[in-house]
């Protein structure tokens, strides 16, 4: 099996993600052991937030950082294990919601493929960039 | 996908301010959409970003220059330097460029530092003569800021750490190196330095809040007059663009002594514009500030005043705009600011109603307060977009999970004073 790195670079659809990890300098981590689940959104995603939002999150390192580790969670957690829980919290710190009532929908993204098994931990796909607050 | 798209409207709200909340839920602002409404709020715009411009350069020169200085008389006093800075959002050079125009103070501003509301004269007279930018203003939305505390984000808890106590005193102790009387104060009373470091660091957060805005009020100014808005939906969507492009710039505060800079709050801590200054701002001067000495009375018996802050409502969403030019309204500072820089569509405007000149402080805060209505409005459609769901999503439950969002922020204005009902008739004025 292939870490969570190597498993985002060798699917197409996620570009920009794979973008925005180099350049925050993030690869090494989500390469180590972990174990880590990752919340990814597709490029579909990052093509709908407003223009410029990217821009200015790649001229600041340390805030794209921040939202990039808002998508991720300490533990291998399955969509089994998340269905049992209202609620995770992030690396970044803050809260990230779930609803496994009705399909499966992490705050207010929906998780378009989940359970992608990695060595390092697991990917979730989701359809929409999930921001704090 | 689901086929039930003709299934998926929501039921109508039975909210007091329902027909507000379906506006919102179709795109729209809280201010109606007509075209005497964005007349006078990009109006007003244009007129807040030029004193905007000069609080937003000022606040950085106290938090970066002035600093602990124990009598800073000349802090109003911008030097050339930070009249030259460049604004990060406007000019040849900026990180994003948002306004089109200069990077350097605005031309209206420079004319007006120059010659006031008289004639060219040195800065001091100007300054001694009260024909100047009520730059207490700005403090006052810092202090708020500062005083509020807690109101989210990351910024404020970090002031309390050991980290921030640090890098503080690193920077207290340079700016008063060679200064024994100073030194041994700050030996005696470490907490009162650090505090006022706290509040300095504030100064940078507002003015770093703030350099954002007059670039985008300049923009929609310039943007109005070339024909490009349509209606206020237009004018708020730009504002909720220019919420999300901007999110992700840092928020920091550096000291310069003697030439070295001092990272007090360095960029690498991931504070952010939207999480650390835009929201607590709105919630601090928009909603809570502190209650107007001219209208409340803080006598603790006769609880006029709440217990908790969060209760606070003395904003600009919720103020009494009619006693603006009497003593004790604080706002009286930026309408006076304001009324310097009005377009002269505006100004015509005003003398065509009411009393004409006479009562123009009074008819522009009242524009004002609804041109603050679509800055929340943009605030409350740019969270919706953040965490919750597009306005055109198919799937009923989200569609609920909108409506009860915006229902939760309309029951913010169903206390009497707050001036939503008002601002949705043109009598209100």
């Amino acid at each position: 099996m292939a870490d969570i790195v190597d498993i985002a670079v060798s699917a197409d659809n996620f570009k920009t993600l794979v973008t925005a990890v180099k350049a925050a300098n993030l690869v090494d981590t989500l390469k180590s052991p972990g174990p880590f689940t990752v919340f990814a959104p597709n490029d579909e995603a990052f093509a709908k937030l407003p223009p410029g939002t990217i821009q200015t999150l790649v001229q600041n390192i340390p805030q794209l950082s921040r939202i990039l580790t808002y998508h991720v969670v300490a533990g291998k957690l399955m969509q089994a294990d998340l269905a049992k829980v209202n609620c995770v919290t992030s690396v970044e710190g803050s809260p990230i919601p779930i609803d496994c009532s009705d399909g499966f929908e992490v705050k207010n993204a929906t998780v378009v493929a989940g359970d992608i098994e990695a060595d390092n931990g697991v990917i979730h796909v989701i359809d929409n960039v999930i921001l704090m607050g | 996908m689901t086929t039930t798209i003709t299934e998926t409207k929501i039921p109508p709200s039975t909210h007091e301010f329902a027909n507000v909340i379906h506006r919102l839920e179709a795109g729209g602002s809280m201010l109606p959409d007509t075209p005497e409404n964005l007349m006078q709020i990009i109006g007003i715009y244009k007129a807040y970003a030029v004193p905007m411009d000069f609080y937003w350069r000022d606040l950085l020169y106290i938090a970066e220059r002035v600093f602990l200085n124990p009598l800073p008389f000349f802090k109003y006093f911008l030097p050339k330097e930070y009249l030259d800075l460049h604004n990060h959002y406007a000019g040849d050079d900026a990180d994003l460029r948002i306004w089109r125009g200069e990077a350097t103070a605005h031309p209206e501003l420079l004319a007006f530092i120059q010659k006031g509301e008289t004639f060219k004269m040195p800065k001091l007279f100007h300054h001694l003569n009260h024909d100047r930018i009520n730059m207490e203003f700005a403090e006052a939305c810092m202090n708020a800021m500062l005083w509020h505390r807690g109101m989210g984000g990351q910024f404020d808890p970090y002031l309390d750490t050991d980290e921030y106590k640090a890098n503080a005193d690193r920077a207290i102790k340079a700016y008063f190196q060679g200064n024994p009387v100073m030194l041994g104060l700050y030996k005696l009373f470490p907490e009162m330095f650090i505090e006022q470091v706290r509040q300095l660091s504030y100064y940078a957060n507002l003015g770093l809040f703030w350099e954002v805005m007059a670039p985008v009020f300049f923009e929609m100014s310039d943007i109005y007059d070339e024909g490009g808005f349509k209606g206020v939906p237009d004018a708020m969507n730009f504002l909720v663009n220019g919420i999300f492009a901007i999110a992700g710039r840092p928020i920091y505060h550096h000291v310069y002594i003697r030439g070295k800079c001092y990272e007090i709050i360095p960029k690498s801590k991931g504070f952010m514009w939207l999480y650390e200054a835009a929201l607590p701002y709105v919630e601090a001067v928009f909603y809570r500030t502190s209650p107007f000495r001219g209208t409340k009375s803080y006598n603790a018996q006769a609880k006029q005043v709440p217990d908790e802050q969060k209760d606070f409502h003395y904003g600009i969403l919720y103020a009494d705009v009619l006693p603006v030019g009497t003593a004790g309204i604080p706002p009286t500072l930026l309408m006076d600011d304001m009324l310097h820089f009005l377009p002269d569509y505006l100004i015509d405007y005003y003398r065509q109603h009411c009393r004409g000149e006479d009562d123009m402080l009074i008819q522009l805060g009242i524009t004002f307060q609804r041109s603050m209505y679509n800055v929340t409005s943009a605030v409350i459609q740019a969270l919706r977009t953040a965490l919750l769901y597009p306005l055109d999503d198919t799937n009923p439950k989200h569609l609920m999970a909108n409506r009860r969002f915006f229902e939760a922020q309309m029951d913010r204005f169903k206390r009497s004073e707050a001036r939503l009902r008002d601002i949705q008739s043109q009598d209100y004025r």
